[in-house]
């Protein structure tokens, strides 16, 4: 195959498994996900193969009907582009893989629909972020938030109302988005990503563009949950189904912030960011604190997702090399943590009934492969040595020495010890919590008559896989940063 | 707190408000979206696409693969209705009300009741009674086979006059909607069951993806229509019309299925039994 063909074929790819999806159906189930899973497991390919392509030869470009920029639409795979469709497309692989039983258990009904919505959210991210045109990005923006609400709307019994909330939300997201594309229209007529960043430095200065920047970046914030915006994710979070919750976690947002990147490159880092870059510490700290007194786990998590989003913003709107790195390794790490953390929060409540993290007792004993792929995750998330996590907190705090702000410096610094507090009690209550032999209380009868009853096999593998690539992120980061980040950056691709 | 978001609107307001009063004068020809993209369009479309009707050169051949994704928009709106709201686990009614044909008197069966025969001489109605309507019944059995009409005028002439596959599918559509109105969703559902508006949904955008891959199987790019000249047997600017009508015609069967798709679910709350 062309490489040169891959830019189109990854969200053409997803759109003809999501109408052969609901055909396949029609055989069965089990069909329905083979075909999907199938989708996912080729567009991965063609994204690692896309990936090594853009790095060997430059970026690659698709003129859409053959019309030439700006007349028609560009897709371009760059480094960047293609780093981030192998993060998205590689998780969808594995939350299709862990998706089969959970939803099997949770809504078999609906699971038919649930894989094409799941193939129809992956066409909308994957194009979002390999286009190179602006009104194209919001056209995958709808197929992405439709796909999404209706995802996570079905779940537990508030679901519904927390995914209209996301609904309004994300909708007036989109919104800004479309209305500041207008505005930016306005003052360079035209739509096309690289012909608008050599038209903007000549329009430097006028208001209608600042305008419209704010209303992207607004519109950008909403959709990736960036605090104070964030006011729809833990629900939505918290009351969908855990497949659902696996899939949207650890990549909707991170596109967001993925098209906030784009944009401010595009732009060339307005001053504007400076003020973002505190909203960016605010969140980090607020959500970490607002974390800290939540006892559902899911909800825990989808507080720890907005802290963690803070992280991925303050290191893009620090606007040096160091940061950026720190934040796309961060976007790579959160990824494949809270796929985890998510993948294992949904096998506890199937197999221990709760969601609550005071009544883990025993997880280690009942569940000892999901416990230590969720240590391996906690590890991670709080920044402990060899894990990924580790690696990008500490660009990031390069990143905020080098601008020399030391304030961010100990913003990143407290949050650590925030992150810890929280993940910590999950580790005390499932691991430590003192234990006699012969003991009285309903608590450690419980726990002396649980036996052994892991998640099954095919939520457990892509459980563990994920844990064992979040040391090897660790242990590799110096590569990953070197041969795919560097070369993707906009201070050093130009 | 009520006070906190009426000065976040104000000022918020006064930003737009400020931000517009910079925008270029009303169909100013020498605003910057009126000189750089626009012209060509303008000049060229003729020669290019041989489609007098610019708006569709443009929405349906320059940014093709915009409108292809937004067909898909309306693909997985109507899949989002039927993953929120359809029931398939099949419940019995309270009660259920028939009308005796001939005599025109009202039966109401309770729960467990005995229904009547499919013999012809029952109808079922809905519970919320519904009284005999020649007129409405008259009158949309005199429209619907214009309103057919039109909708298949309004697709097929897109790219010469207003009009196109969106706006002809949803006339379509409501023809069929009209049906379910003024007689009963079941009725509807009978001619146009709910697997046909999904398996038409999704076939009007595997039309217009189709035309596209093909494009890429004959060697050229992604929708460039351009290259199925060989197989209608046309010169490649009037090809790019052709296959602009085509993938129209793959928008207004999408766009029509998926909205009798939506209101059956809607109109019964996903029961697919009684509604409206």
């Amino acid at each position: 195959m062309n490489p040169i063909q891959i830019p189109l074929l990854i969200p053409v790819t997803f759109l003809f498994a999501s109408l052969l999806t609901p055909l396949a159906g029609l055989l069965g189930r089990s069909w329905a996900h083979l075909v999907s899973l199938a989708g996912a497991v080729f567009v991965f390919f063609l994204s690692l193969k896309g990936l090594g392509a853009a790095l060997a030869e430059g970026p690659l470009r698709y003129y859409v009907s053959g019309w030439l920029p700006p007349m028609g639409i560009e897709f371009v795979l760059d480094p960047l582009a293609g780093f981030l469709e192998v993060i998205i497309t590689g998780m969808t692989v594995l939350v299709l893989i862990y998706a089969r039983k959970s939803v099997e258990i949770e809504n078999p009904d609906k699971a038919v629909p649930f894989y094409t919505l799941t193939m129809l959210l992956m066409t909308g991210l994957s194009g979002m972020v390999i286009t190179g045109d602006l009104f194209n990005l919001y056209v995958f923006l709808e197929i992405s938030a439709l796909a999404g609400y209706a995802l996570l709307a079905i779940g537990g019994k508030r679901a519904p109302f927390s995914a209209f909330r996301y609904l309004t939300l994300g909708t007036l997201g989109a919104g800004f988005y479309l209305m500041g594309l207008v505005f930016l229209f306005m003052t360079t007529g035209t739509l096309n990503m690289a012909d608008m960043s050599r038209m903007l430095p000549l329009v430097n200065g006028s208001f209608t563009v600042t305008t419209g920047l704010i209303l992207i970046i607004l519109g950008a914030g909403l959709k990736m949950g960036l605090f104070p915006l964030h006011t729809w994710l833990p629900d939505a979070y918290t009351n969908a189904s855990s497949a659902a919750t696996s899939l949207i976690a650890p990549v909707g947002t991170k596109v967001a912030a993925y098209i906030m990147i784009r944009m401010l490159i595009i732009s060339g880092f307005p001053p504007l960011i400076e003020l973002l870059t505190w909203v960016a510490a605010a969140g980090i700290i607020a959500a970490s604190i607002l974390a800290i007194a939540q006892s559902d786990i899911k909800r825990m998590l989808a507080y720890s997702s907005v802290a963690n989003i803070g992280y991925i913003a303050l290191g893009i709107t620090l606007a040096n090399p160091l940061a950026f790195i720190g934040a796309m390794l961060h976007i790579l790490n959160h990824a494949l943590m809270k796929a985890v953390l998510f993948f294992a929060a949904g096998g506890i409540f199937i197999k221990m009934g709760t969601r609550d993290i005071f009544q883990l007792r025993g997880l280690p004993k009942k569940m000892p492969f999901t416990a230590g792929a969720m240590l391996i995750a906690v590890f991670s998330m709080v920044g402990i040595p060899p894990t990924g996590g580790f690696f990008s907190k500490i660009y990031l705090i390069f990143g905020a020495i080098e601008a020399g702000t030391w304030f961010f410096v100990a913003v990143i610094l407290i949050s650590t010890l925030l992150n810890f507090v929280y993940f910590f009690r999950v580790i005390q209550t499932s691991f430590f919590k003192p234990y006699e032999n012969g003991g009285t209380t309903d608590d450690d009868v419980k726990y002396e008559s649980m036996e052994m009853d892991e998640m099954s096999p095919g939520m457990l593998v892509p459980t563990l896989i994920i844990s064992v690539v979040i040391i090897l992120v660790g242990l590799f980061n110096g590569a990953i940063v070197d041969k795919v980040i560097t070369p993707g950056h906009p201070w050093f691709s130009g | 707190m009520r006070i906190i978001g009426l000065l976040i609107v104000i000022a918020f307001g006064s930003l737009l408000r400020y931000g517009v009063f910079f925008f270029p004068e009303w169909g100013d020809p020498a605003s910057p979206p009126s000189l750089h993209v626009s012209p060509h369009y303008i000049e060229e479309a003729i020669a290019e696409t041989a489609v007098p009707n610019l708006v569709t050169a443009v929405l349906a051949d320059y940014r093709g693969y915009d409108t292809m994704f937004e067909t898909t928009v309306i693909f997985a709106a109507g899949l989002a209705c039927f993953m929120l709201l359809r029931v398939l686990q099949r419940q019995v009614p309270e009660c259920r009300l028939y009308r005796h044909i001939p005599t025109g008197i009202t039966l109401r069966i309770e729960k467990g009741g005995k229904l009547p025969t499919e013999s012809g001489s029952f109808e079922r109605i809905d519970s919320n009674w519904v009284p005999h309507d020649l007129i409405i019944k008259s009158t949309s059995r005199f429209i619907t086979p214009f309103l057919q009409i039109f909708a298949l005028y309004v697709i097929a002439h897109g790219h010469h006059s207003p009009g196109g596959g969106f706006q002809g599918g949803v006339i379509l559509g409501a023809a069929v909607i009209m049906y379910a109105i003024s007689y009963d969703l079941r009725r509807s559902i009978q001619r146009i069951g709910e697997q046909a508006t999904a398996v038409l949904g999704s076939a009007g955008v595997l039309i217009y993806a189709g035309t596209g891959a093909l494009c890429m199987v004959l060697g050229a790019a992604f929708l460039d229509y351009g290259a199925l000249a060989g197989l209608l047997g046309v010169d490649p600017v009037m090809a790019r019309s052709h296959g602009m009508l085509i993938v129209e015609i793959g928008v207004g069967i999408a766009v029509s299925a998926v909205m009798v798709w939506i209101y059956y679910n809607l109109s019964s709350a996903g029961r697919h039994d009684e509604g409206l």
